[in-house]
This record gives C-alpha cells, structure tokens and sequence, in this order.
C-alpha cells in the first residue's frame, strides 16, 4: 500500500530531467561549429604603389583579371607557384616578392600567392593593386 | 498477482537508462568537441591555404562578401569609402588585433582597398582567415 506512491513520485521526477537534457543537447548541436579555421598575417599595404621597391631583388608574382598567375612575366600553374618564386628567389636570403593584384582578380589566387612567397623563403611581402599591368 | 502488477514499471525504467547515458555523453562531446563563436551577419566562404600564423582570439573581425562590400560589425560599407568607417570602429575594438574573413571570390581588389585603407589608420599587420586546404 505504502511502495506504490513512492515509486510513482520517483518516475516522475526522472522525465523533466531527461527534457532538460535533450533541450541542452539540441542547443548545444545547433550552436556549435566544428570548422577549424588557420590564420594568415599580412603586412597592409603601402598606400600607393611606388614606394614597392623594383630593384634586382625583387620577384614579382602577377594576378592576373582572368585568374591565371605569372611570375616575373612567366605565366605559371597555380600549383606549381611555390617552385617557380623558389626558383626566382634562387637560395637568396634578402628577397622581396611582391604581388600585384590586377582588377579582376579573386581573393584566392592572393592568398596563395602570399602563402607561396612566404614557402618559397621571402623576406619581405609586399601587396599592391593595379589596374591592369603592363608587360 | 501483485508481482505481475510491479513489473511493468521498473521494466521501464532501466530501458530509459541507456538511453539517458547515450544523450548525456552526447551533450558532452559537444560541450568539449564543438567552439561557440558568434555567427557572421553574411555567409562566406573562406579561402583555402596551407600555412597557419595560430593568431587566436581577434577582437575586431572585417568581412569581405563575395561583391566586395566589406562588413565592419552590422553594417556594409563600399571599400572605396571604408577609411572612416574604419576608424569609428576600430577606436574601440583596438588596432593590434585585425582579423579579416575574405570570401574566396570576393575581388581581391576590395581586400587590396581594405588593407590599404588599414594602413592610412594605422594597423600594421591584418591576419587573413583560411580554411585547410587539400
């Protein structure tokens, strides 16, 4: 006579908990972000484009408004970046490389331009937009 | 007859058990496992890189949408005309730490014109967000 109501009381008390718990599972799902993100540093550009040096120690990687790179003049496969600014730096420890960014061209292809000068051993970064270059 | 009246319920009960184990080490692993960040006003797609600088914890986060309007917190601002803005914003969110999420396809001009006008008020160095590339 007496068990009976206990147990009832015990049940009971059981299910908020289990809705509480879902409830914070569900938010915690929707919440979360497991997107791992890396982070680039880049030295902000001058403000106009002639104090870049243009002296011999200079090795100039070209995007180009129709998404195709060149180096120094050479036209270049995006996977092959790294090798070919390696090959301009040539082993030497006091090179620039800038990249000139033509109007039209898309954030991507300057990300990894910057990540290839900085693989291939530059010292220096530098970054400039122009309206259309000139060969 | 009483016996067969009690069963039922503590049947129940222990069948509920696992299931209430299985959600808590759910809502664990996500507690552990996932990282809340506040969520961008526009969707962008990052681009992809290999190399990571490991800057964490940015206070002042810049947008750069697929068109090129640069978002500084709630608002979207033409690159051209962004200085200004800039300033504004970035008087209280500091100048040292400037994380800039640039869409993939966005022009890499706007990101050009941003950094610049980075540069006329101050700021240095911006880090650049990517995702892990293949």
């Amino acid at each position: 006579m007496f068990d009976e109501p206990v147990r009832r009381r015990n049940m009971a008390s059981l299910t908020p908990l289990i809705d509480v718990v879902f409830l914070l599972l569900i938010f915690f799902m929707l919440t979360t972000s497991f997107l791992k993100t890396q982070s680039l540093s880049v030295v902000t550009p001058a403000p106009n484009a002639s104090e870049l040096p243009t002296d011999a120690r200079v090795v100039e990687i070209w995007l180009m408004g129709d998404g195709t790179l060149r180096v120094d003049g050479t036209p270049v496969a995006r996977e092959n970046l790294t090798e070919a600014v390696k090959a301009g730096i040539g082993g030497r420890k006091d090179m620039t490389v800038t990249i000139l960014a033509e109007s039209g061209s898309r954030t991507q292809a300057f990300v990894s331009a910057i990540e290839a000068a900085r693989q291939a051993g530059a010292r220096d970064v530098g970054t400039a937009r122009v309206e259309k270059i000139t060969p | 007859m009483i016996e067969l009246d009690q069963d039922p319920p503590r049947r129940q009960f222990e069948t509920l058990i696992p299931l209430i184990n299985v959600v808590f080490l759910l809502l664990i692993f996500f507690l552990l496992a996932g990282t809340m960040t506040p969520a961008d006003n526009v969707a962008v797609k990052l681009p992809t890189g290999a190399l990571n600088d490991s800057e964490r914890d940015m206070p002042a986060t810049l947008l750069v949408e697929a068109d090129g309007f640069v978002w500084l917190g709630d608002r979207p601002i033409d690159p051209k005309i962004v200085e200004q803005a800039l300033k504004e914003y970035l008087a209280d969110k500091g100048m040292e730490r400037v994380a800039v999420k640039a869409d993939a396809e966005a022009p890499a001009e706007a990101l050009l014109l941003l950094m610049e006008a980075l540069r006329k008020v101050g700021v240095q160095q911006v880090t650049i967000v990517t995702e892990r590339g293949r």
